[in-house]
């Protein structure tokens, strides 16, 4: 047995851990099992890869590139975000020694940051979804409309299955749905988005913060003017034709003179009467308020049966009332007798 | 209930009665006697003067947001589907279908939000309330308004029906019912777009306010033939309240005798002589200065101004009231109120009326362009493409030289100072790039410094692109101390591990652990070890072996064995001896009896067993009493010498005491006889 360690010993020692142990499991954790790669450095290490703290002027270095009102889309450069990766292991590595040993450690590196990018964004109940690297796509948006609807939904499906004007959505994890890795307001009206994958189609729809009432714009009235289309009162449709304003399909809004933005609310009720289907001339305050719902915009981009701009909008109003408003007012005051004897 | 993803639109859910105090009278009639009618006094208790939080399901537009809203009616969903008609705003006890709150929406500078305030005082003075004593809280806020503002934005009587309406929705469908309990929702609409200041190109803050309005409906508007157009212009503009700052402090504000310098406010009734087009913001100047009673306040002027008494006791009120509220409260509302808190009541001369507000929420309307719109009008590209410019457009500024791969040309001074162009592409990139290169001359597969990423690219220019990767990801890692000790600490503990099994493996002489499957526990492993050598040497390490049985220990026996195995059988060994002499050893024993206490199968003496287990039964039972009844005389007698009798010492003289004796004198002497044990 050898008594003391001399240099040659350590030497020899460094040079074969250097590449030997390259595979050595540091991290076993129950819920996300066993990983060469500390959690804490790969979730880091996967926020890079995402684009999490790197400069604006980095991702778009001009401002010609993205000019207002624009929304762009891209492809992840992979060789770039690794030499993010890259530059941010090379801290510390002093001697050659680190260096060969990083060299032997890196492919297991890559390996486990490729899987942890899809773990940085867990929706609630979600399950998920792990796999190897593949491309990375996105969009940045620059527009008002990111300041002033915040909480825009953002949806992308590998294949078209959803209908433009479909109330529903598939669920996150549904597989012709597409995962968001990433989705972040980087300023008040800059939104990146990042894919797991190149989508075919991607939705942008308002917020739903619940159904509200409203009037419309005609885009081709004047700009201080409002309309209101007609729907039908048994069925909830809207009266044709869908598209642009007519006198048929909709009715001015009559506003109180004097004073700004005060809707007469009677006098638009009698207008919607005389023009709704089944109005049976006058309106309950329920049948007023069908008529004066407002239901979110949904914009389509990549569907490649909508051949004009203004056909990737739609109004999500198509929803069906399946039984009578007459059923349902017997219904309810059977119910409420009930209730309150 | 309705399916998912579908609701119900009701008018009005109509409660059989509003709230208020109430008598049930029961009479008993036809009876051969008098019965007392009986009286029960009923409340019934609903939301007056502030709205409970809890019922507040949502409202729109969110509170402070900023954003298009102006072609939306801003609402509040209540959580209790009655809420809305619980009250008769006639000040009648029926119910009426005409609800009690009306949502008002009020631009900056058009009203003022109260501080709290008794509630006697949240309404206009003189309306007359039915049952004033019933109020849900002390202090609640109320909205002050003048006159001509409330015939501008206010609802009209016949609009209020329509304001209301009740939703009954799938109480499973997060996105409609909110976390509503029942599925059934009250919503209340407000009668005004809050629309965005074209004129002026700004953006317009507006509270909305659920206002209660029992017994003002008369304040209400009348209805008005109804124009096609609307122009923005605030119904009265106060705000010069909040610029001109007086001097002097709050004191001085307090006192009344306020500086305003040459603010001009806005008087009542010029709003009538309004031109007709004119647009909002040049009216607001030109209006203020066609104005005949122009109310300056210099201290010399006629004022319009409360006398300083009122002022100074409602001003102790407001501050006494503010102190109540919890102080994160406050800066919450007054946060949201920011703005609508001009004194408008001491400096109007037409009536101003107090409206009660059970909430308020403030949003901002910005431009108005909607969410269809904008995004129907986006400029949809790749990030890398440049839009061309109109051939005919000057040059306004240097346009950036990006060319197709997405790169872009900036400027670059070399480390010998030479100012160069070099090209860099960030990581988004028109087209699907490789990430890994298979080409010869391509860098390493893992570069250690930004240099060894500078590519030179054909046309003599460097690409940049991954060495600013490199270093900004360097950068990043270095700005977090804790990624860096991440990494070293992982560095360590593969690194450093390694290296010491490596030193290990050259000094020890056996064979150490693999490092690579299961975690290896160092004390454990070592002590194994250890084990394994000491196995392996025993009698050099530990010592010889024991045997593996031990020798019995020597009998002693005195005398004549045969005599003692004799003796201890109870025979005679003479007389065996003698037979054995005769017929051998054998058959000498087989001859001999051995005296037995009970044959196998014979039933025991009657006698001996009786009388051993009355010995038995009589000693147990002595026993037992002894325990039981330490003290009676009449059973000592029978007790087995020598047990003592605890607690009976020195009363043996005295007559045989009776049963209560024996409970009066039992407890000390069972504390005694525990003491003993």
């Amino acid at each position: 047995m050898k008594a003391l360690i001399n240099a040659e010993v350590a030497i020899q020692a460094a040079v074969s851990a250097a590449t030997n142990y390259a595979d050595i499991v540091t991290d076993r954790d129950p819920d996300d099992g066993e990983h060469v790669v500390p959690g804490e450095l790969r979730r880091f290490l996967a926020r890079l890869r995402l684009l999490h703290g790197v400069p604006f002027s980095y991702l778009v270095p001009d401002a010609t590139l993205l000019p207002i009102e624009s929304i762009r889309f891209f492809y992840i450069d992979r060789a770039w975000t690794d030499a993010l990766v890259q530059g941010a292991l090379s801290v510390g590595t002093i001697s050659s020694a680190d260096r060969t040993q990083l060299e032997a450690v890196y492919p297991h590196i890559r390996a486990e940051v490729d899987e942890a990018e899809r773990t940085i964004r867990q929706p609630r109940g979600e399950a998920l979804l792990k796999a190897g690297s593949g491309t990375i796509t996105g969009f940045i948006l620059r527009s008002r409309a990111v300041s002033g609807w915040p909480n825009l939904h953002v949806r992308a499906y590998s294949r078209d299955v959803v209908a433009d004007d479909a109330l529903t959505t598939a669920a996150e994890s549904d597989p012709s749905r597409m995962k968001v890795l990433r989705m972040e307001r980087l300023a008040p009206a800059v939104l990146l988005v990042l894919f797991d994958g190149v989508p075919a189609v991607v939705h942008i729809e308002e917020p739903r913060q619940g159904i509200q009432f409203g009037v419309r714009i005609d885009p081709d009235g004047p700009p201080n003017q409002r309309r209101v289309k007609v729907r039908d009162c048994n069925t909830g449709d809207p009266v044709p034709p869908e598209k642009g304003f007519t006198t048929t399909n909709s009715v001015e809004v009559p506003f109180r003179p004097n004073a700004p933005g005060v809707i007469n609310m009677a006098a638009l009720r009698t207008r919607l009467a005389a023009k709704a289907p089944n109005s049976g001339g006058t309106l309950e305050p329920n049948e007023y308020a069908l008529q004066m719902l407002r239901f979110p915009f949904r914009q389509v981009f990549g569907d490649p049966d909508n051949q004009t701009e203004s056909e990737r909008s739609y109004a999500l109003d198509q929803f069906k009332a399946k039984v009578a408003l007459t059923t349902w007012k017997g219904t309810v005051a059977t119910s409420l007798a009930k209730v309150n004897p | 209930m309705p399916k998912t993803g579908h609701f119900i639109l009701h008018s009005n859910v109509m409660p059989p009665v509003t709230a208020g105090r109430y008598e049930l009278v029961t009479e008993q009639v036809d009876l051969p006697f008098d019965v007392e009618p009986e009286h029960t006094h009923v409340q019934i208790a609903a939301p007056r003067y502030t709205m409970p939080t809890d019922q507040i399901l949502s409202s729109f537009p969110p509170a402070n947001a900023e954003g298009a809203f102006g072609d939306r009616l801003p609402q509040v969903v209540l959580k209790r589907r009655t809420l809305p008609w619980e009250r008769n705003p006639a000040g009648l006890v029926q119910p009426s279908a005409t609800p009690w709150l009306a949502l008002v929406v009020v631009a900056e500078g058009e009203a003022t939000l109260s501080t709290a305030t008794a509630v006697r005082d949240c309404v206009t003075a003189g309306t007359t309330l039915l049952d004033p004593d019933d109020k849900d809280v002390e202090q609640g806020l109320y909205l002050a308004v003048t006159e001509t503002v409330v015939k501008k934005i206010f609802p009209c009587q016949d609009d209020l029906p329509l304001l209301a309406h009740v939703r009954e929705v799938d109480v499973n469908d997060t996105e409609l019912a909110n976390g509503d309990d029942d599925g059934w929702l009250a919503v209340v609409l407000a009668n005004r777009l809050p629309v965005f200041d074209d004129a002026a190109g700004k953006a317009v803050r507006y509270m909305a306010c659920l206002v209660n309005l029992e017994g003002q409906l008369e304040a209400l508007p009348k209805p008005l033939p109804p124009v096609a157009s609307f122009e923005f212009a605030l119904a009265q503009d106060w705000r010069v309240l909040a610029s001109a700052s007086p001097g002097g402090g709050p004191d001085v504000q307090v006192l009344g005798n306020a500086q305003l310098g040459n603010v001009v406010l806005p008087a009542a009734g010029l709003q009538g002589q309004r031109p007709p087009g004119a647009a909002g913001a040049a009216f607001a100047a030109a209006g203020a200065a066609q104005a005949k009673p122009v109310v300056s306040i210099d201290g010399a002027a006629k004022m319009a101004q409360p006398p300083v008494g009122k002022q100074w006791s409602s001003a102790t009120q407001q501050v006494a009231a503010v102190a109540l509220d919890p102080d994160a409260k406050r800066l919450v509302r007054d946060t949201m109120a920011q703005g609508f808190r001009l004194p408008i009541e001491a400096y109007a001369i037409e009536k101003v009326l107090r409206f009660p507000v059970l909430a308020h929420w403030s949003f901002t309307t910005n431009e108005g362009a909607t969410f269809e719109k904008l995004m129907q009008q986006l400029d949809v590209g790749l990030l890398g493409s440049v839009a061309e410019a109109p051939p005919n457009t000057p040059a306004a500024g240097a346009r950036p030289e990006v060319v197709q791969t997405g790169h872009i040309g900036l400027g670059h001074r070399t480390r010998r100072g030479d100012p160069v162009q070099a090209w860099y592409r960030g990581p988004c990139v028109p087209f699907p790039t490789a990430r890994d290169s298979t080409s010869k001359d391509e860098p390493l597969a893992l570069a250690h410094s930004a240099d060894q990423l500078r590519r030179v690219i054909p046309d003599g220019r460097e690409d940049l692109a991954l060495a600013a990767a490199f270093e900004i990801g360097r950068l990043l890692a270095l700005s977090q101390l804790s990624v860096v000790s991440a990494l070293l600490r992982f560095r360590g503990e593969q690194f450093g591990a390694g290296r010491v099994r490596e030193v290990l493996a050259q000094l020890l002489p056996f064979e150490l652990p693999s490092l690579k499957g299961e975690r290896v526990d160092m004390g454990r492993f070592v002590a194994l070890e250890v084990l394994n050598v000491l196995s392996k040497n025993t009698d050099r390490m530990i010592g010889p072996r024991r045997p593996v049985a031990d020798p019995g220990r020597p009998l002693r026996v005195s005398g004549d064995l045969d005599q003692v195995i004799a003796t201890g059988l109870g025979f005679d060994l003479a007389a065996l001896r003698k037979r054995a002499d005769a017929v051998g050893v054998l058959s000498a024993l087989e001859q001999t009896s051995v005296p037995v206490a009970l044959k196998p199968g014979q039933a025991p003496n009657e006698k001996l067993v009786v009388s051993a287990l009355q010995a038995a039964l009589q000693g147990e039972l002595q026993r037992t009493l002894g325990v039981a009844a330490p003290r009676v005389p009449g059973v000592v007698p029978g007790v087995v010498p020598g047990v003592v009798i605890r607690g009976a010492r020195g009363r043996a003289t005295t007559p045989p005491p009776d049963a209560l004796d024996a409970l009066i004198a039992g407890a000390p002497a069972d504390d005694d006889e525990e003491d003993r044990s």
